[in-house]
């Protein structure tokens, strides 16, 4: 009896499934055992119960106030900016100077912040070549970013080329909107 | 019923790491006791550490650590936890990667990023007892 009722006070280990932000739904997650057997969580709000052997499922109807904890601190989704220069230079056009000021005060508020500078590039050319061209223009943006008084260490460049463009487009196609850097701040 | 990892294996697997250069997240928040170990070296614990592979991260009673990573990813690590950032490879140009996590015991809160939506299973929580496949979303790992 005393030793039921110490198991029965010791909680084994889980997985608690949650609801992604903003959604009342959740993605997947599979929990695989070593005999390579699979079980799929798929609903928010369900747990597993990770022991050797099957996985059972089960509702959670409360989070317990350590998971809230948890919850509560993870760090903010990263933000997401958009600059746009004049055309042919790294002159932010005068609509793009309020965002910087956002950017500011997006990195003050975020300690231990991280900026990405992200170039994004139309489907002129080969993708290679806006690979190419998209990292080069996000690293001029880093540098026009450590001019405005962005301290190097936060900022990184990366080019995606022509893989998300704003506007979707035939291939060849010119497109200003989709010739456009994101800056993202984590 | 918490694992124990002896100091010995845990010396051979961080000599057995590779020692890679790139960053792969900052450190957001700490909060308490929070141990971050990279080889032999102790790194000072503060918002803005930069992160790398193989680091083992421990958290003491009432401890607490946010991590948010290069790919969007972002971790809350609870108290009384013990994980290693086994395994993360990003390409930021193609937004692939993998990334595996080992948590020894305690909770972890996490939030994907766009590693586990760039293939099934690209990330990965290990735990004492089972593997995690990751398919882009937000849950608790809670390791007794």
């Amino acid at each position: 009896m005393a030793a039921a009722l110490l198991l029965g006070g010791c909680a084994t280990s889980s997985v608690t499934l949650l609801a992604d932000d903003g959604s009342p739904n959740s993605g997947a997650l599979a929990v695989i055992e070593e005999d390579g057997s699979q079980t799929v969580l798929n609903q928010p709000m369900t747990a597993g119960k990770l022991t050797s052997g099957e996985t059972k499922v089960r509702p959670v109807k409360e989070l317990k106030p350590a998971y809230q904890q948890l919850v509560g601190s993870l760090p903010a989704a990263p933000a997401h900016f958009t600059l746009i220069f004049l055309q042919g230079t790294t002159e932010v056009t005068p609509a793009s100077r309020p965002v910087l000021d956002l950017i500011r005060r997006e990195v003050a508020n975020r300690p231990g912040a991280a900026i990405e500078v992200v170039g994004h590039t139309d489907t002129v050319g080969s993708e290679e070549d806006n690979d190419r061209l998209s990292e080069q223009r996000a690293a001029q943006v880093v540098r026009v970013l450590v001019g405005e008084g962005f301290s190097e260490d936060l900022l990184f460049a990366t080019g995606r080329g022509e893989r998300e463009p704003k506007v979707k487009t035939g291939d060849n196609v010119a497109n200003e909107a989709n010739r456009r850097v994101e800056v993202v701040v984590r | 019923m918490a694992r124990k990892i002896t100091l010995i294996s845990l010396a051979t697997s961080l000599l057995l790491a590779s020692p890679a250069v790139a960053e792969i997240g900052r450190v957001k928040s700490s909060v308490g006791p929070v141990q971050i170990q990279r080889g032999t070296t102790q790194l000072p614990v503060k918002p803005g550490l930069k992160l790398e592979q193989g680091d083992y991260i421990v958290t003491g009673k009432n401890g607490r650590l946010g991590i948010a990573f290069v790919d969007d990813t972002r971790f809350a690590v609870g108290p009384n936890s013990k994980l290693k950032l086994s395994k993360f490879g990003y390409d930021r140009t193609r937004q692939t990667g993998e990334f595996v996590t080992e948590v020894d015991r305690g909770s972890l809160g996490v939030v994907s990023g766009k590693i586990a939506k760039s293939k099934q299973d690209a990330m990965k929580v290990r735990t004492p007892t089972s593997m995690l496949g990751v398919r882009g979303t937000k849950f608790i790992v809670d390791i007794r």
